[in-house]
């Protein structure tokens, strides 16, 4: 168990390593001069010349790699060329307000989308599954932001039940937090819900046909244990894969929910960044969103051993 | 798609009759196709018909897109303005229109590139060890990296043109069509009928066109259409926060961003290109779910 | 005084798309408290579909089962629920996957007391340690920890057995129980089964393919052919007079111990030829006709009832006698 714990951890170092390359060597592989388009149509050759030098492109690619490394690994994200403020400084702001709405997003997704997967592969062919199906679909199709703004006008503009945008630090109110948040996470997690939901239902419907299900129905297990205890454990780790995998979508979601929802979250920084050709910003929002999804698969490898006893590397 | 009479627990279903028999005659063979494959006549048909109302966007009561009225600003819609107009005075209903063409682009051309690129790369480490040792590393890292985040980075640093929204969505989407491949070839490497070709002395390229390829194109075109829909939604979404296509350029992404700033009072200018999104990529989804089900019957149960 | 259960004119069918399967056509027979009953026949006869129907685990069938006087078949689930597991317990014929990888195997027994008898989870693990010392598991108190992945085939059989005991039910259906394992575990299983039924005095009903395992551990056999039953009568009369063409194949086809072929001319395996006819057209006359060395062209036509020919002897052929006065 031990074992299986240090070898997923240190499993994520190289994955990270190359993550913090590529990320590095955009800057490098970009067509152009990235420092002109960073400087921008009006910019001075003067200009340019600084952002190249502060972009550290005047100078040998893996010196510059090393050393930027290591300045990572301290929490050092370079500064931002609009701002001159320290990145890891402006994205530490800013987290809050992110990570609370994903982790809203997860758990919403999580009541709604297994419930209903499962359901589904119960009722298989049935008119529930249907709808369960439909609505699968249309998660895939309709754009995290149309669904956004979709509910902001029914449930914001004319029902009046929610605030149109902006966002309530968790410290300051739970409540105007929570109702803050509430219409962005049911956006966000409509995707969310109709992948989770899926492969809950494909898996469900191979694990029902299992003997093991019929032997527990043949003890007297009732239908409700048999679905929610005895087959769901059983498909767990295909469901906490795609929620793992999933996560990438969540987090591009929520960089688009926030500027739908005004929430003054890293999605947003990153937004106003991209307006500002901020490329420092950009790269430091990118590397801790991918550290990020790497550490939430190393979590979802790690509750593998917690669902299913057979895996023990 | 299983509507069979649900099996008595514990045994499995019988097959499909409508995979056993040969499709009835009296039918025809259009009215058979739609009863055995409702999914994809319907998204095929409903794709067409947004594809023919691109390239004929002109002939369809347009007006120039970009042509400015700022005297007729934020016209609600009305017998002139049939989407009404936005806050420079031009007509939504064109936009929306001239907009199908750079979604479709977009579109078709990330999932032709991605597959082609995806495929090629997913064979080479498929056959080749040393490669595949350090390819698939780059790719684990590239996917450990949101694809829209990589997009907005890699936009971050090119000027705003559709080939380069194009070619960034291409680039995040490359790794997991790799994937995909090299499971697939590395599955056919151990069938007993390619060992055998391997064995026999068949030269490498002429195993992958005779026995790899076949059976890699199937499961790679339904991952292209899912790349179609997931790239229209891409484009639109980097444009929508301003990374992607030009502002001058309509497109649907685009619209909703100029949108954004009234749309609590002019709800419109964003709701039609929104509802024409939907529905574009609502039908290539089913597209590639009916290809999925009839391409692959044992990956029809999952995902 | 009445049968633990009295199974009439039980009918399964399944509605598939490509017509029905009559999986059990009119079925009659009942086992009494504390006796074991052996069920015979060849794969897809029926056996397997009769047993799960006594429990209810397929589509409710027309017909009566009698269960100490209540019809099964008209109970609401919740009520079917109570019966599964505690009157009535069932083993399957896989032990490899008939057990839930992801559960420990105490808890897996631990469920069925806390389902039947309102156990808490603590009495429950108790008397799972209990179950499997019963079933000859040995450190049952480190084994009840521990998940199915690691035992091995014969020890889950105990498992199952030890599940299906638990709650000391009436009548045991053990579908196939040793089919899955090695001969020798087979015997230390059949040994088991044999010595917890004296224990907790449950009747058992054996469905098996293997006429020495009936030998062994049942007092009646019943013989099934294409989902009806062919022959019925105590072991002895099966075994020395076996009356119908069917159950004399069977025994043909059955290796004997302690018999080798120099010692007498005609200890040759036979096999039954053909093969069984389809179950998703309905059959006109004898099932058996298109197998039967001595068909006629009655068989063809009219199906035999079942008829009584000895006091504990019970067959369906047009020429039971013709086999009676042979023997």
């Amino acid at each position: 168990m031990l074992a299986y714990t240090v070898r997923r951890v240190i499993a994520t170092i190289p994955v990270m390593l190359i993550v913090a390359l590529f990320v590095f060597s955009l800057l490098y592989i970009a067509p152009g001069d990235p420092a002109a388009i960073i400087a921008g149509d009006q910019a001075t050759p003067d200009d340019v010349e600084r952002i190249r030098a502060s972009l550290g492109l005047d100078r040998p690619f893996l010196i510059r790699f090393t050393e930027w490394l290591f300045r990572v690994m301290q929490g050092d994200l370079g500064v931002s060329i609009f701002t001159n403020l320290p990145v890891s400084h402006m994205i530490k702001q800013r987290l809050e307000p992110t990570y609370s709405l994903m982790l809203l997003t997860l758990i919403i997704a999580l009541t709604f989308a297994i419930p209903m997967g499962v359901l589904a592969a119960w009722k298989q062919g049935t008119w529930i599954d249907r709808l369960v199906m439909v609505f699968a679909v249309l998660g895939f199709s309709v754009p995290v932001f149309v669904v956004g703004y979709v509910l902001a006008y029914t449930f914001a503009l004319q029902l009046d039940w929610f605030p149109v945008q902006g966002y309530t630090p968790i410290g300051t109110s739970f409540t105007g937090w929570l109702s803050n948040l509430m219409l962005p996470a049911v956006a966000l997690g409509g995707a969310f819900i109709a992948l989770i939901a899926r492969i809950t239902r494909a898996t469900m419907l191979e694990v029902l046909s299992q003997d093991y299900v019929r032997t527990a129905k043949a003890k007297g297990v009732g239908q409700g244990a048999i679905l929610f205890v005895h087959a769901l454990k059983n498909a767990a780790v295909p469901i906490i894969t795609i929620i793992g995998i999933g996560f990438a979508g969540l987090i591009g979601g929520a960089v688009v929910t926030e500027s739908v929802f005004a929430i003054p979250g890293v999605g947003r920084l990153v937004v106003d960044a991209i307006l500002r050709r901020d490329y420092p910003v950009i790269q430091g929002v990118v590397l801790m969103f991918s550290f990020t999804y790497v550490i939430v698969n190393l979590i979802v490898d790690l509750l593998y051993t917690v669902f299913d006893p057979r895996i023990r590397y | 798609m299983s509507t069979t009479t649900l099996p008595p627990n514990g045994f499995t279903p019988a097959p499909q009759l409508a995979d056993v028999l040969p499709p009835r005659k009296e039918r025809g063979r259009v009215g058979m196709f739609i009863v055995r494959y409702p999914t994809i006549a319907v998204g095929g048909f409903m794709v067409s018909l947004f594809i023919l109302m691109a390239i004929f966007a002109p002939f369809l009561g347009t007006v120039d897109p970009t042509a400015l009225a700022p005297a007729k600003r934020t016209r609600p819609p009305s017998g002139d303005y049939w989407f009404g107009s936005d806050m420079l005075g031009r007509d939504v209903y064109s936009r929306v229109l001239y907009g199908a063409r750079i979604s479709l682009i977009v579109g078709f051309s990330v999932a032709i590139c991605a597959a082609s690129v995806g495929l090629f790369i997913g064979l080479v480490s498929g056959f080749i060890r040393s490669v595949d040792a350090i390819v698939m590393r780059i790719m684990d890292g590239m996917m450990s990296i949101p694809s829209i985040l990589l997009a907005i980075a890699m936009m971050a640093l090119t000027r705003a043109s559709v080939e380069n929204v194009i070619i960034a969505i291409t680039i995040a989407d490359v790794p997991r069509v790799s994937r995909l491949v090299r499971g697939v070839v590395l599955t056919l490497r151990e069938q007993p009928y390619v060992e055998a070709a391997i064995a026999s002395g068949t030269r490498l390229p002429m195993i992958i066109i005779k026995h790899i390829l076949p059976n890699t194109l199937a499961p790679v075109l339904v991952q292209a259409t899912f790349l179609c829909a997931s790239a229209m939604i891409a484009e639109a979404t980097l444009s929508f926060i301003g990374a992607g296509t030009p502002p001058i350029i309509p497109s649907w992404g685009n619209i909703m961003a100029e949108g954004r700033a009234l749309w609590q009072v002019k709800p419109y200018i964003v709701f039609f290109p929104a509802v024409f999104l939907s529905i574009t990529v609502l039908s290539v989804n089913l597209l590639g779910d009916g290809m999925r089900d009839a391409l692959d019957p044992r990956m029809a149960k999952r995902i | 005084m009445p049968p633990l259960l009295d199974v009439q004119n039980l009918q399964t069918h399944f509605g598939t798309i490509d017509g029905v399967v009559r999986a059990v056509e009119g079925v009659s027979f009942h086992i009494n408290a504390g006796e074991t009953v052996g069920v015979v026949g060849e794969s897809g006869c029926g056996k397997s579909v009769t047993a799960m129907s006594i429990l209810r685990l397929i589509q409710t069938p027309p017909g009566k089962i009698l269960f100490q006087g209540r019809d099964l078949l008209e109970l609401s689930e919740p009520e079917m629920q109570a019966i599964r597991g505690k009157d009535i317990s069932m083993i399957f014929q896989e032990p490899m996957t008939s057990l839930n990888p992801v559960l420990t195997v105490g808890r897996q027994i631990g469920e069925t007391v806390v389902l039947h008898e309102g156990l808490s989870a603590r009495e429950a693990e108790q008397r799972a340690v209990e179950m499997l010392t019963l079933v000859g598991i040995p450190a049952p108190g480190r084994r009840v920890r521990e998940y199915p992945h690691q035992l091995s085939g014969g020890m889950r059989q105990r498992v199952m057995i030890a599940m299906a005991l638990a709650c000391s039910p009436q009548l045991l259906v053990a579908d196939e129980p040793t089919t899955a394992l090695d001969v020798t575990i087979q015997a230390q299983i059949l040994e088991l089964m044999r010595d917890l039924k004296t224990r907790v005095g449950a009747a058992i009903m054996l469905i098996t393919h293997d006429l020495g395992v009936v030998a062994e551990m049942a007092q009646r056999v019943i013989v099934m052919y294409a989902g009806r039953k062919v022959e019925e009568g105590t072991v002895e009369e099966i075994f020395l007079n076996p009356l119908h063409p069917y159950t004399r194949g069977l025994m043909g086809a059955m290796p004997k111990l302690g018999s080798s072929l120099h010692e007498t001319g005609r200890t040759k395996l036979t096999e039954i030829q053909g093969q069984v006819p389809s179950l998703r057209k309905p059959i006109i006359g004898c099932a058996f006709a298109s197998r039967c060395p001595g068909v006629t062209d009655v068989c063809r036509k009219i199906a035999p009832a079942i008829e009584q020919k000895a006091p504990a002897h019970w067959v369906a052929c047009h020429y039971a006698e013709r086999a009676m006065a042979a023997a």
